[in-house]
């Protein structure tokens, strides 16, 4: 019984899609307006541009910051438009910025290692002085 | 089989131009389909990134160990071939989308149009990515002849890296930047072939009709594949070519 | 419905066998080339039955050569790579795929009401992509073999002269595999289910499969690319694990176990999954707190990519990493608490069942305990340091991934068994074998535990004699392990040849999967079902269905 309830509806679907001429028989999708993808090309280009331009000044530790912000912000771009994500179905995006969110996992402990392991290394040369007065509890009770 | 529940979903064609599309049996609309097929290709993107992933925590590793190396390193790519490149591939990018977009509205040959030249995109930046392998084993920055050649314990010394200009004599361990900059490259590179040849298939598929408003998903997924390899190199760029 | 009557002898076709997955086709080809999920689950189970017992007799010859404080068996560079075989085929090509690629290939649709997974191509590439991994991983024996743990850490894996590249090429293509099966299975979850079917309707078993099919997509990718960096150092000297060359093994470590340490999950989750479908089933009894284990098997998923880092306390990591670490371990003590108070809740007052794939369920609980147990032991910092690397480590991982896992892997084997082939096994012998693999196992691995705590380091292929009374108990367990395995073998193909029937529904299910024909239809349902009711509402069980054989 269900069975055919669930197929005809599916065929009734189709159906109403050639009706319309095509296009919906594949459930909610959009085409892109071709003006917003040149737009879209245009800031790219021009934040290209900005990368370069800004890679002539030194703003010290945050040369890499803005670096990776401009990249970030033409990598949204391109997710967002010229992949569609923007009209996309939520699980579609949970999915795909997952990636990220997981892989920032990857970057935040392996760098905060390397990082702390440089105060691992302050932390010892500063005490080597009182290392080398410490005497082990045994020693003191001989006294 | 026959089930007299299981008669076939078909889209029909747009036109005598195209090819009606058969939704395959285990699914129940072509929505379904549709919806399933693209869930799976998202995450099969987010693998990439992933994989890509672990490359980019090494260069951010050792950009953090070696931040001279890395400077110095980067000053001997030719900036100016990557912003081409980078330019390549963000154009080659909206053709794709473009290419997408006709697809989406039964224009066969704008799509293949837009194909051809998300194609010339492709082959342009591997042509430009070669004259820059090309300049880096002239220098000896990577000896491709001896890229297999190993290192020699005794000397130190590792096989591909000569550097004849002596460019990196002052900083610590100078090949690590050309190291992972040609197995980022590399491995960006064969995904702009594996790219290509995706493109010369939904090409042919387009020839033949068989995708058109009712049915664009191959098109639609080979665009992700596309926008992703230009989504990494948009990485590359100021990573590389620009060593922040 | 009177329950006097068969319902066999009201259907006019009994002469003929009804169609099903197994005799709509022959042929080679039929198999080789099949898009069905069912038969490329049983497949997989061959395969990785195969892989199984492989890896045991690694084992095996490894318990022998310790039987002596200098070894008995082989020399010294023999048995680095017969251990680092064993680890390698059980981990890799058994423990990992085992239970998504078999059992979950075979059920999951079946409980979602699919007619298949959502990509069928994808799932045979994922066969065979498992099938060349092995091969290659088969082919670094021939090759000279491969001798550093199958953890390949740096720099030694860099170093060594063995077929390093073969195996690691290997375990690229087994991981993507498993990220195939994973990314079919997240899809199949999310756009096939039956109408009705709910979220909080699915069988617990899929909640399991899809929790793991996340960490297989989000943390795989990661191994692919480290085991490719290893094959880089070796064949380019890239450099970045190389100490020579300026590169940092702990980085490979890093690397290795943001995959590897998920890994486990991947592992252990659907053996999860399982144990929650037979408690239930075998207690006729809903499952205990629900939700919660359906959110602590995403709550597992996610922590399981926070606490990589406590495999590397003695790596060279830096103190607050190794704190972070640690502290955040202990958060996956709680998920994994839930679920083993929610399976013995579950029993509790339950109609129980002492069958064997009961009886399998039962030996899991006691052993998932100790092994749980002493990975938080494990987990805390200063009493990891004593205790890294040595026979401790080694007692405690194999009561997760043996003693769990794969026990697990054989309750499901057993309860699902009559309704893959329609047949049943030997009862009493499945209860003798699960007799022998629970005391053979426990024997194995308490005295690793006692010796481990004293110091005796893994991997070792000579010790001093003061441990000789240890490993002789455990080579003796292991044997009664082995022993009780090979009867399990027996059985199991024996009842192939018996071809005694099941019932139509062997034990009382009411999940989707026992609601179709046993063995199922090509298409899994012969109309489409749609789910009308809770999970696991035992009102709704058609008792005729237990006493109906299988025609």
């Amino acid at each position: 019984m269900s069975a055919h309830t669930h197929n005809d509806h599916g065929h009734a679907h189709a159906d109403a899609g050639h009706d319309h001429g095509g296009g919906l028989q594949m459930g909610h999708h959009h085409v892109s307006s071709a003006a917003m993808f040149f737009n879209v090309l245009a800031i790219l280009l021009v934040l290209t541009i900005v990368t370069v331009a800004v890679s002539r000044f030194d703003f010290g530790g945050a040369n890499m910051l803005i670096a990776m912000g401009i990249a970030s912000v033409k990598a949204s771009l391109v997710i967002a438009i010229f992949m569609h994500m923007k009209w996309d179905t939520a699980i579609n995006k949970i999915v795909f910025l997952s990636s990220f969110l997981f892989l920032s996992l990857l970057f935040i402990f392996t760098l905060a290692d390397q990082a702390t392991r440089r105060v691992d290394h302050e932390m010892h040369t500063t005490r080597t002085p009182v290392d080398k007065q410490w005497v082990h509890p045994s020693t003191l009770e001989k006294h | 089989m026959s089930h007299d529940g299981h008669h076939s979903i078909v889209i029909p064609a747009p036109g005598p131009e195209f090819v009606p599309h058969t939704v395959a049996h285990h699914f129940d609309s072509p929505v379904q389909e549709f919806q399933s097929m693209k869930l799976g290709f998202w995450l099969f993107l987010a693998t990439e990134i992933l994989l890509f992933g672990g490359l980019f925590a090494a260069y951010f590793y050792f950009h953090e160990a070696f931040p001279e190396t890395f400077r110095v390193g980067g000053a001997q790519l030719d900036w100016r071939l990557g912003a081409v490149n980078t330019t390549v591939l963000l154009v080659s990018s909206w053709t794709m989308a473009m290419g997408v977009r006709c697809a989406q509205t039964s224009q066969k040959q704008k799509t293949l149009m837009f194909c051809a030249l998300t194609l010339v995109g492709a082959v342009a930046f591997m042509v430009i990515k070669f004259f820059e392998y090309k300049a880096k084993n002239d220098h000896g920055l990577v000896v491709f002849s001896e890229l297999f050649s190993g290192y020699n314990e005794a000397t130190g010394q590792l096989a591909w890296f000569k550097d004849y200009d002596g460019v990196m004599a002052n900083v610590p361990h100078g090949h690590m930047f050309f190291a992972i900059y040609l197995t980022m490259t590399a491995i960006h590179g064969l995904h702009v072939v594996i790219g290509a040849g995706l493109i010369i298939w939904i090409m042919k598929g387009t020839a033949k009709g068989r995708f058109h408003a009712g049915y664009y998903l191959p098109v639609d997924l080979v665009g992700l594949y596309w926008h992703l390899v230009d989504l990494i190199w948009i990485f590359l760029f100021p990573l590389l070519y620009l060593v922040p | 419905m009177s329950t006097n009557v068969p319902v066999i002898d009201a259907h006019p076709t009994i002469s003929e066998p009804p169609k099903n997955y197994l005799n709509c086709s022959r042929g080679f080809m039929s198999w080789a080339g099949t898009l069905d999920h069912k038969r490329i689950g049983i497949m997989y189970l061959i395969g990785v039955s195969a892989a199984f017992l492989a890896g045991g007799v690694f084992a095996l010859l490894v318990r022998l050569h310790l039987w002596e404080p200098h070894g008995m068996l082989f020399t010294n560079e023999t048995y680095n790579q017969i251990f680092t075989l064993h680890g390698a085929f059980m981990v890799f090509i058994f423990v990992i795929p085992a239970i998504p690629g078999s059992l979950g290939n075979m059920v999951l649709p079946l409980m979602l009401g699919a007619k298949d997974v959502a990509l069928p191509r994808l799932n045979l590439l994922s066969f065979y992509l498992w099938c060349g991994g092995t091969l290659l991983a088969t082919l670094a024996i021939v090759l000279g073999g491969f001798d550093t743990g199958w953890t390949f850490y740096a720099p030694y894996s860099l170093y060594t002269d063995q077929a390093v590249v073969s195996i690691g090429l290997g375990i690229f293509l087994l991981g993507f595999s498993s990220i195939f099966t994973g990314l079919n299975f997240i899809v199949t979850t999310h756009k096939l289910r039956a109408p009705g079917l709910t979220w909080f309707r699915m069988p617990l078993f899929v909640w399991a499969i899809y929790a793991t099919a996340i960490l297989q997509v989000l943390a795989t990718p990661v191994l692919g690319i480290t085991v490719l960096l290893v094959a880089f150092e070796r064949l380019y000297n890239i450099g970045i694990f190389d100490p020579r060359l300026g590169g940092d093994p702990v980085l490979f470590e890093h690397f290795f176990w943001f995959y590897s340490h998920p890994a486990v999950y991947i592992m252990v989750l659907p053996a999860f999954g399982i144990i929650s479908e037979l408690v239930t089933v075998h207690s006729r009894k809903p499952l205990f707190g629900y939700k919660l284990m359906a959110f602590s098997a995403l709550a597992i998923a996610i922590i399981s990519f926070l606490v990589w880092g406590h495999h590397m306390f003695t790596s060279g990591q830096s103190t607050f990493a190794m704190f972070a670490f640690s502290f955040l371990t202990f958060f996956v003590a709680i998920p994994t608490a839930i679920k083993e108070f929610s399976w013995v809740a579950t029993i509790w007052k339950g109609s129980i069942a002492l069958n064997s794939p009961m009886l399998y369920t039962l030996a899991f609980l006691i052993i998932f305990a100790i092994g749980g147990l002493t990975g938080v032991i494990l987990g805390a910092l200063n009493v990891d340091l004593h205790l890294h690397d040595t026979y401790f480590v080694v007692a405690h991982f194999h009561y997760v991934m043996m003693g769990s896992i794969a026990l697990a892997f054989f309750a499901g084997l057993h309860h699902w068994w009559p309704k893959m082939f329609g047949i049943m096994y030997d009862e009493t012998l499945a209860k003798i074998a699960c007799a022998l693999i629970f005391i053979g196992f426990n024997a194995t691995f308490i005295p690793q535990f006692i010796m481990g705590s004293q110091g005796m380091p893994r991997r070792y292929a000579t010790y001093v004699p003061e441990f000789e009374g240890y490993h002789h108990a455990s080579t003796i367990g292991a044997v009664i392990l082995g022993s009780g395995v090979a009867l399990m073998v027996y059985y199991l193909l024996a009842s192939l040849l018996i071809r005694k029937p099941a019932m139509q529904n062997q034990w009382g299910g009411v999940t989707l999967d026992w609601l179709t024909p046993t063995p199922p239809p090509l298409e899994n349902f012969a109309t489409p079902p749609s789910v009308t009711t809770e999970v696991y509402d035992y009102s709704t069980l058609d008792y005729e269905s237990l006493r109906t054989p299988v025609r």
